[in-house]
């Protein structure tokens, strides 16, 4: 073939494949404008006939590699009567996506937004205010006050939620090694550092080889071992009370106490040493292989951590612990309902107060147990089986994985408390069920964030830039880089640049909250 | 005017040059053939533009572009009275030229070695491996090096204990993190950047080494002489884009191996932008930072092209 | 090619060769260890650390990742817009950059001066988002394509290669009466193999890692690219996602060490086999020799 047939050809068969490409546009059902889609339908619905179902469209978070199947969409659809497009968006993106949706007035009818990120538009009044239609809906009213009140933007809800549960933090160690040392359970933090230390200095795995250390931790404050140690010193949750005002966690005397304890800890090699830079994989790693012999975080891990070390090491052991005790007694810190799971509602896609009511409708059917057992725990048969009115989940988690999870976290509202008809789970395994009761008894004394249905502009605008030079502070302290002046200095800063504004605002909402 | 004079004054003219509807009418050709490329440009690039006003408003997505207020210079205001300015710059500046000093010249290197190998098997493996690196993405890069200079375990360390010395603090001591970053990036672009040399290279006369060879060359003058200079417009071009990109130090690199420790010394435009636009997607602010660095990089560009047309380069306009 | 036999032209190749080789270990050794990696199962990763050849060989990974068809089809969307938009992209890059190579162009400089601003100026994504959503690109394979069909880097690169040539060539072609077509396409392309199979790669491999334009302008999942996949695989646990994600990460356990090292073979092998057959192109003096006869 010659030169100038070849560049006639080229550009032809490019141009093609390209038309081709754009073409495809119109074959995919999920293209035009949701917003446009969706109160077409809408408005015509309310006139129609009530057979035809109604358009909703989601704009989903997705935590895994893939895209669910659309199996639980389509029973969904079936029993409540709907069109559902469901827009699963990579969670690195999710953010951009929705400003972009924003930008191109391409919302969809639901999504999930962080309040705090949002309480802007919020307060603009681009979102729907559905608190005073809650009531009209059986289930929907089932849903707790208490979250409800922390999701209020300036007194009003705009918000439903999927339930987290409220404290899943606690010890999982390995309990061969304690019993090789002579140790129980630690009921307070006297006993939990010494079984650090004996975990580290006196060969608990009897290989003659000093190589193990205590505790495992990892980069984060929060989901690491920080916080959940400093609940144990007594430390309040974010915010506490203190003559009437409301002051950061880090203004109070058992922050300080937990940053020693870690820096005894770290100095004294019973903590990984470079934990604040060790992603949860290399954390998780340290515990599996059998270096380290306590991890502290969420009980949930328990049976994960459990199957991953019997995998290397059939004698291992593993135990889980939650009462572990400092000055003020058992604590454990409060997850905030509401921040990563609540679904508003744009006015911008949800052009009338009817499309709103089949849209709460929607959601009002799939807080009824028999939709939320779909949305939890799948087909039965397929994903589950009922075994002594509990519900037991199917080996195969690459399958449930594939149809079930996503929806579970991203598409479900309510949850246990909500929704007592559920089904709970069934758990074989007896360290996740020691785990689920722990869980449980969390409950009865944890520590709430006072702040968190409050609201403080300032706290909106730079709460979250500020908060970095204090984990930095925390970081170097525990570190030992600088002492407990340095440490003043840093919540000097915090305060002179805008953190004193802060703790003014949310004692003022405070006062007039009582 | 004398043709001289035009020649000065309008350089881009050769002398006795058409006007522009003759010129099109006589090569044409040319013109059409860049019109494709011009309406991607505008397209594009140029289209959406508008949105560099994001950095003189107070933007927010649910009042559009153009229905947010205008604040001006405010947000420029705002960045420079940042305690943190100083020390920021600072930081990126110096990235940039650890970056231009030890990172720019190894591929030029690497594929001088390559240039000389004459047995072509074991050239092509070689230029396979080390290029392989540069699709490796940071967070991969960044999880290996853990692995190596982590305290707890990691392999450097051990071997530093095994004879003799002291652990060291790879990952969270300061003095350690440029030289951290500059060997990544190392290791992870060096083969890369030779694809492009040994491009250039491929075009010598081989009977120039002849010549020289038989004038009594070694092989490094042979380099020096022959090969070298064929490269050279591809090297300045390539340092004239890095130049524009003076401000631009990798954000995804940087922002990994950022901790409490090394903040001071590793923090840049990027990752100070970072956190602030977690907060209410403080869209107009980062849109600012990004403005400015676009403007350094730019009178740096147009400063750097200039010099080098000095030298008697083509530059890259 | 006579050789050269002295022994200091001797001593330079083998410190050459060894460097290289040094270089060529260094270089490929963590590729190894995520090879060897995705042969081999957790435990033994979480064990060893740093795994250079498994003891303990396992297909796991390999047999998780293709157990659907998500990761094939991925890989068939990105070998599609890397394939398409390669030529497309040469074809309107070695035309801009011929065009703006000749002197004769009136305007050229205010051109390339346009062009070089748009690498340092750039609207935004939302901008960007709104063009590309008002052309009607918003869900197709155009969206992967055109908005990213040229980069102002690989234009000024193959302009210097133009500007580079010889102008004897072009010269004898024009007295026998060819015109611009014919030169590039007779004479220009065929001298700049190099230069055209390196901005090709180029091209190929910004194709390959699409992965941003994917997950913002096309919403159908059936349509991402591989990258798409991989991130969600590898980025899942790490950094990046704790910041807004931070609650719904907490309910989902990374996933194997295993399989992101599988993810990142399959992800990355494709293109890196592509180098190789380009290597021909980059032979010394391979193709001055048609321009003697």
């Amino acid at each position: 073939m010659n030169r100038k047939r070849l560049a006639v050809l080229v550009p032809t068969s490019v141009a093609l494949a390209l038309i081709i490409g754009c073409g495809n546009n119109e074959e995919t059902t999920s293209s035009p404008s949701p917003a446009a889609g969706g109160s077409a339908s809408g408005t015509k619905e309310a006139s129609a006939e009530a057979a035809k179902p109604t358009k909703i469209t989601i704009m989903a978070g997705l935590n895994s590699a893939e895209v669910p199947t659309d199996k639980i969409e389509k029973l969904i659809e079936e029993k409540t009567n709907t069109e559902l497009e469901i827009q699963w968006v990579p969670a690195t993106i999710y953010n951009d996506k929705v400003n972009a949706a924003f930008a191109t007035d391409a919302l969809p009818m639901v999504f999930t937004g962080d309040l705090n990120k949002f309480s802007e538009a919020i307060v603009d009044g681009q979102f729907w205010e559905i608190g005073p239609y809650l009531g009209e809906y059986e289930n929907l009213s089932h849903l707790s006050q208490s979250v409800i009140d922390v999701m209020k933007v300036d007194g009003k809800l705009y918000s439903l939620y999927s339930e987290r549960p409220f404290a899943r933090q606690g010890l999982i160690y390995r309990k061969d090694w304690a019993d090789k040392l002579g140790l129980s359970a630690p009921t307070n933090l006297d006993e939990f550092y010494e079984m650090l230390n004996q975990f580290k200095n006196n060969d608990p795995d009897g290989n003659g080889k000093n190589d193990t250390i205590g505790l495992t931790d990892r980069s984060d404050l929060i989901f690491g071992a920080f916080k959940t140690v400093a609940s144990w010193h007594g430390t309040p949750n974010y915010w506490g009370e203190k003559d009437g005002k409301l002051l950061p966690e880090f203004m109070f005397p058992e922050y300080m106490e937990t940053m020693k304890f870690f820096r005894k800890l770290h100095q004294e090699g019973l903590i990984n040493q470079d934990f604040p830079v060790t992603s949860k994989e290399d954390q998780r790693a340290l515990f599996i292989n059998g270096t380290a012999g306590a991890y502290v975080g969420s009980l949930q891990d328990a049976a994960g951590l459990k199957t991953e070390v019997t995998k290397s090491n059939p004698n291992a052991v593993l135990d889980v612990q939650n009462r572990i005790e400092g000055p003020k007694g058992p604590a454990v810190w409060e997850l905030t309902q509401g921040g990563g799971t609540a679904y508003l509602f744009p006015k911008s896609a949800i052009k009338s107060e009817e499309q709103l009511k089949e849209v709460l409708g929607f959601y009002n059917k799939l807080m009824s147990p028999e939709l939320a057992n779909l949305l939890q725990w799948g087909v039965e048969g397929e994903h589950y089986t009922v075994v002594d009115g509990l519900a037991k989940a199917v080996d195969d988690k690459k399958l449930l994985d594939r149809e079930v999870s996503p929806y579970r976290t991203s598409v479900a509202v309510g949850g246990d408390i909500s929704i007592p008809e559920r089904l709970r789970e069934k758990v074989e395994d007896p360290l996740a069920q020691k785990a689920n009761e722990l869980i449980l008894d969390n409950v009865n004394f944890m520590i709430s964030d006072p702040a968190a249905p409050l609201e403080s502009k300032t706290f909106v605008e730079m709460g979250t830039r500020l908060q970095q030079s204090i984990n930095d502070a925390t970081y170097q302290f525990i570190l030992g880089e600088i002492d407990e002046a340095g440490f003043q200095k840093a919540v000097d800063k915090w305060l002179a640049d805008g953190g004193q504004k802060i703790i003014d605002e949310y004692t003022a909402a405070y006062a007039a909250s009582k | 005017m004398n043709s001289a004079n035009v020649q000065a004054k309008y350089p881009d003219r050769l002398s006795g040059q058409e006007s522009l509807v003759k010129s099109v009418i006589k090569h044409g050709a040319l013109y059409l053939m860049i019109v494709p490329g011009l309406l991607y440009f505008i397209i594009f690039k140029y289209l959406p533009m508008f949105g560099l006003v994001i950095a003189f408003e107070d933007y927010k997505p649910y009042k559009g572009i153009f229905g947010s207020e205008w604040v001006g210079f405010a947000h420029f205001e705002r960045l420079f009275s940042e305690p943190m300015f100083l020390t920021i710059l600072f930081n990126t500046l110096t990235l940039f030229f650890l970056n231009l000093v030890f990172c720019f010249p190894v591929p030029i290197l690497l594929a001088l070695m390559l240039n000389e190998v004459r047995q072509h098997r074991f050239k092509r493996v070689i230029q396979t491996l080390v290029y392989i690196p540069h699709f490796m993405s940071w967070v991969i890069i960044v999880s290996i090096s853990f692995v190596l200079l982590s305290m707890d375990r990691g392999l450097i360390n051990e071997l530093l204990v095994a004879a003799g010395f002291d652990k060291v603090n790879f990952l969270m001591n300061p003095d350690w993190m440029r030289p951290t970053y500059i060997l990544q990036i190392i290791w992870r672009e060096s083969g890369w950047g030779t694809i492009i040399f040994l491009a250039a290279m491929a075009s010598i006369d081989p009977e120039q080494y002849e010549a020289a060879r038989l004038d009594g060359a070694g092989r490094f003058r042979q380099i020096w002489h022959i090969t070298l200079p064929s490269i050279r417009s591809v090297i300045v071009v390539l340092l004239l884009l890095k130049i524009g990109d003076v401000l631009e130090v990798g954000f995804e690199h940087i922002f990994l191996l950022l901790n409490a420790m090394n903040r001071e010394v590793g923090e840049v435009f990027d990752t100070y932008v970072y956190v602030a636009g977690l907060q209410q997607g403080q869209f107009s602010y980062s849109a600012a930072v990004g403005f400015f660095k676009s403007f350094v990089g730019l009178v740096l560009v147009m400063a750097a092209n200039w010099l080098s047309k000095k030298f008697g380069e083509e530059g890259i306009y | 090619m006579i050789q050269d036999k002295s022994w200091g032209s001797r001593l330079f190749d083998g410190i050459n060769i060894a460097l290289l080789a040094l270089v060529g270990l260094i270089t490929v050794l963590p590729f190894i260890h995520v090879l060897a990696g995705s042969f081999t199962t957790t435990a033994e990763l979480a064990r060893k650390q740093l795994v250079l050849i498994p003891t303990e060989f396992s297909l796991d990974a390999y047999r998780y990742i293709f157990s659907t068809s998500t990761v094939i089809r991925s890989i068939g969307v990105s070998v599609y817009i890397t394939v398409v938009g390669t030529v497309f992209s040469m074809l309107l890059t070695v035309l801009m950059a011929f065009g703006l190579s000749k002197k004769t162009l009136r305007g050229r400089q205010t051109i390339m001066f346009l062009v070089v601003f748009t690498m340092l100026f750039n609207g935004g994504l939302i901008p960007s988002f709104i063009v590309v959503k008002s052309l009607g690109l918003i869900d197709s394979y155009g969206a992967l394509i055109i908005p990213s069909a040229m980069s102002a880097f690989n234009l000024i690169i193959m302009r210097n290669f133009f500007q580079n040539l010889p102008d004897g060539l072009e010269e004898s072609a024009k007295i026998d009466g060819a015109g611009y077509w014919s030169i590039l396409f007779r004479i220009v392309i065929p001298l700049s193999m190099p230069a055209i199979a390196t901005i090709s790669l180029f091209y190929a491999v910004n194709y390959w890692n699409t992965y941003f334009q994917a997950v913002m302008y096309i919403n159908d999942a059936a349509k991402w690219p591989v990258q798409v996949i991989l991130r969600q695989i590898v980025i899942l646990a790490g950094a990046l996602t704790a910041d807004t994600t931070g609650w719904a990460t907490e309910d989902v356990l990374p996933p194997a060490q295993s399989i992101k090292m599988a993810v990142i073979v399959v992800a990355t092998v494709p293109i890196l086999i592509v180098y190789p057959f380009l290597q021909k192109h980059f032979a010394k003096g391979a193709l001055l020799g048609s321009i003697k006869g």
